[in-house]
């Protein structure tokens, strides 16, 4: 029943193939740029890629451009009309099944880019409008401004367009800088004049106010109202008008065009991607949680990156710089197909009854199982939480074991103090409490005479074995100290502590023993004031009894 | 699997009452898999019951032990050298596996520590229902894969009772109707004919302690 110790230094093979999923601009940006890099590409496109982007950009290479030149690129293997059905593997070694063109096709890649773009749907209906040639959507404004023939219908018609922004939803900056792009260039255009009618000018972002400001200066009119005008539409007829409190009348404007904002959302694909690949659906369908911990493009697992419109509403010029950063994140994980790993956590094989707890609760995808569970050092975090959660405690975290852990607590139990100081061992995440922690001490602030820190990699590692032995071992009070909801570098290390924490409490209640004894908290590294008080609190509470 | 839970911590508290060494020994199979008796199971009742003993004049001692399966004699074996050592044995198995130890160690008494509640499956890490009553006549091959002894309140063999209601059980609106379930699964593989044949009554006296063995196996232990 002893623990092997094991010290794994591993030399892997990766696959150097990366596969795309989404052939939109982003998505063909993203295997271009892998390609010239010398890394071998599957791009995995459905026919309706590329349907919405944001043509508002100039100096970009169009998308048929780019089209030609993913086309051109030797390297990269096009799957048309792809769906992806399945992904195993860990990073370095993925088996991807797509359905491409009904048939099923089987790819191994070393790392996944997941690409798709957003998707706009209209909100004409919202205003009571109906689409028609003198009704028409941003993006199909766009695609009339970016094409000849559109231009001439209407430059040298002179027209006047109206925009109507900002009623039908909150609205957003990259639907601001399209509406202002769109703006600019019809005030550009000899004769031709620009209504705005906006709830809420978005011009937070970089270079919005410049463009804001160049538009109004070539005669584009904004007019920013509460309440949406009314808009009565008679056939090709338009009518907009609404109350100008500072006249105390209405203005009732004849415009030719009237163009709808539209909402910008996740691509529904996003859901079933996220099953299948196993990432985390963040808020609104995007493929990321807010996480202070995560890299622009990283996922919760190690090997799936997620550029562009996939993870949030967001331009080209920003969805460039997600392939640029996806490109240093597979350079690092893959470099040229060969690397040694240090194994954070392993699995002692005699013990694991492969019950697929650890499978189920790792965050990170790393666990799979032959005929018992395996871990792979390319992928895990080393975050310990399936330690924790190993009803066999096969799991042993290799620079924190259950052996050193407990000879920890049992020599922080032992520490000598004062004579009357209460024991008091926390164990402090080193993502934010070790730190906090540590500054709390180089500060000076008033710490209790008999606090002992125990740093874990993370609150997840924090077993209610640790919990309950500190208590055995003599301590008067345990802390356990995580980050902060929604900012655990491993998503949920904070989350499974808090969970064992009640466990806890449920039994020190039917033990016998004060709850005060244990507290749960949640701390950012820089809190080192919020620390000091957290456990000069426990130390009084404790001193009561 | 088989599915167990621990028992409340002052009911072991009082089996265990008045003996001064005692020995914990969890299962590395079923209730390890249900997160109610392994190995680290083991290590927090220890602590737990530690925690209790502090208070006491002259504590108790615990050891701890966990094999592999506590419903085979040879795994029961490994710890032979360590039971003498105790005076009570606290054992973390499923039934079986207690009357087992007890049966293997029949001079110290063998104390539940868990109760073992059914045959069940794992939907989720700690989450389990179940699925089996060990009837002893396995009715699953025509009633569509879907017990009608586990699933049915009345444990019917021949069809809803009365109670069924639009897909619900009479007990309570949110446990489906066994029969309501076998219907459709029956139907949507087209083999609604098998909802016609009647089942005998089933032989309830099997229900008493019951031995198997494994065809194969007969003249095995027919030579013992
Ligand atoms: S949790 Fe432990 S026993 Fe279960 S599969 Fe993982 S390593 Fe094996
Ligand atoms: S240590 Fe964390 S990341 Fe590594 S396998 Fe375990 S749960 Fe997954
Ligand atoms: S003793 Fe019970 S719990 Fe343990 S393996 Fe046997 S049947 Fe399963
Ligand atoms: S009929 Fe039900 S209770 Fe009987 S053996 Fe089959 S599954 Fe188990």
């Amino acid at each position: 029943m002893t623990t092997k110790q094991q010290n794994q230094v591993e030399k892997i093979h990766l696959e150097t193939t990366v596969a795309v999923i989404g052939g939109g601009y982003t998505g063909m940006a993203a295997a271009k740029t892998l390609a010239q890099n010398g890394y071998p590409v599957i791009l995995a496109r459905q026919e309706n890629d590329g349907a919405w982007h944001d043509t508002s950009l100039t100096g970009l290479d169009g998308l048929k451009t780019l089209e030609n030149q993913v086309a051109d690129n030797g390297p990269i293997d096009i799957l048309s009309q792809s769906t992806l059905i399945e992904a195993v593997g860990v990073p370095g070694d993925f088996t991807l099944t797509f359905m491409s063109e009904d048939r099923r096709v089987e790819k191994k890649a070393g790392a996944v880019v997941v690409a798709t773009d957003l998707s706009s749907s209209p909100l004409t209906f919202i205003y009571g409008l109906t689409p028609c040639a003198s009704v028409v959507s941003l993006s199909e404004l766009e695609s009339l401004l970016a094409s000849e023939t559109g231009q001439k219908e209407i430059g040298d018609k002179k027209k006047t367009i109206a925009f109507l922004v900002g009623f039908a939803h909150e609205g957003n900056p990259l639907l601001m800088q399209r509406v202002l792009e769109s703006v600019r260039k019809i005030v550009e255009m000899d004769g031709c004049t620009a209504y705005v009618y906006v709830n809420n000018l978005k011009v937070a972002e970089d270079g919005l106010e410049r463009l804001y400001k160049q538009g109004r200066d070539n005669g584009a009119i904004y007019f920013k109202l509460q309440t949406a005008p009314t808009v009565i539409q008679n056939n090709g007829d338009l009518r907009i008008t609404f109350y100008d409190p500072v006249i105390r009348n209405n203005i009732e404007l004849s415009p030719d065009i009237v163009v709808v904002e539209e909402s910008l959302v996740a691509d529904q694909q996003n859901i079933s991607l996220a099953e299948i690949l196993r990432i985390d659906l963040g808020p609104a369908g995007f493929l990321q949680k807010e996480n202070v911990h995560r890299l622009p493009v990283n996922t919760n697992r190690e090997g799936i990156f997620v550029v562009g419109g996939g993870r949030e509403i967001q331009g080209l010029s920003k969805s460039l710089a997600d392939v640029d950063n996806m490109l240093l994140q597979v350079r690092q994980l893959i470099g040229g197909g060969e690397k040694t790993v240090a194994a954070k956590a392993v699995v002692d094989r005699e013990k694991c009854t492969i019950c697929l707890t650890c499978y189920r609760c790792c965050p990170h995808a790393a666990i799979y199982w032959d005929d018992k569970a395996v871990i792979s050092p390319a992928a895990c975090q080393g975050c310990g939480i399936c330690a924790s959660e190993c009803p066999m405690d096969a799991i042993q975290l290799t620079d924190f074991t259950d052996t050193e852990m407990t000879s920890r607590i049992r020599e922080a139990a032992a520490a000598e103090t004062k004579a009357a100081a209460p024991k008091i061992i926390a164990f402090c995440c080193q993502n934010s409490a070790f730190e906090a922690g540590t500054a709390a001490g180089l500060f000076h602030y008033d710490l209790p005479a008999g606090l002992q820190i125990i740093k874990i990699p993370c609150a997840g590692k924090v077993d209610i074995n640790y919990i309950l032995n500190a208590l055995v071992e003599g301590a008067d009070g345990v802390i356990v100290m995580a980050c902060h909801t929604g900012n655990c570098k491993s998503e949920s290390g904070n989350t499974y502590a808090k969970w064992r924490i009640n466990d806890a409490y449920r039994k020190l209640e039917q033990i016998g023993i004060p709850k005060n004894r244990l507290e749960f908290a949640t701390l950012a590294s820089n809190m080192a004031s919020d620390f000091a008080r957290i456990v000069i609190d426990m130390e009084k509470r404790i001193s009561q009894k | 699997m088989i599915v167990a839970e621990r028992k409340p911590f002052d009911e072991i508290r009082q089996l265990i009452k008045g003996y001064k060494r005692v020995l914990t020994v969890g299962c590395g199979t079923c209730v390890a898999v249900c997160l109610a008796g392994g190995e680290k199971e083991v290590g927090v009742l220890n602590a737990e019951l530690k925690l209790s003993q502090k208070t006491e004049a002259e504590p108790a001692g615990f050891g701890e032990a966990t094999v592999q399966r506590q419903c085979d004699m040879e795994f029961l074996d490994e710890i032979q050298h360590m039971v003498g050592d105790y005076d009570a044995i606290l054992s973390m198995a499923c039934g079986a596996g207690i009357q087992f130890m007890a049966e293997r160690y029949p001079d110290i008494p063998v104390l539940p520590a868990v109760n073992t509640v059914f045959i069940g499956v794992n939907k989720d890490v700690g989450w389990y229902e179940e699925r089996c009553k060990a009837c002893g006549n396995c009715a699953l091959g025509v009633t569509g894969g879907i017990c009608p002894v586990t699933m049915c309140a009345k444990s019917l063999f021949n069809g809803p009772c009365g109670g069924t209601n639009q897909q619900s059980c009479e007990i309570n609106a949110d446990q489906p109707c066994a029969w309501h379930m076998i219907y459709t699964r029956l139907e949507r593989q087209g083999r609604l004919d098998n909802i016609l044949q009647i089942f005998p009554a089933n032989d309830w006296r099997n229900q008493k302690p019951q031995t198997l063995v494994q065809p194969g196996y007969e003249e095995r232990k027919a030579s013992e």
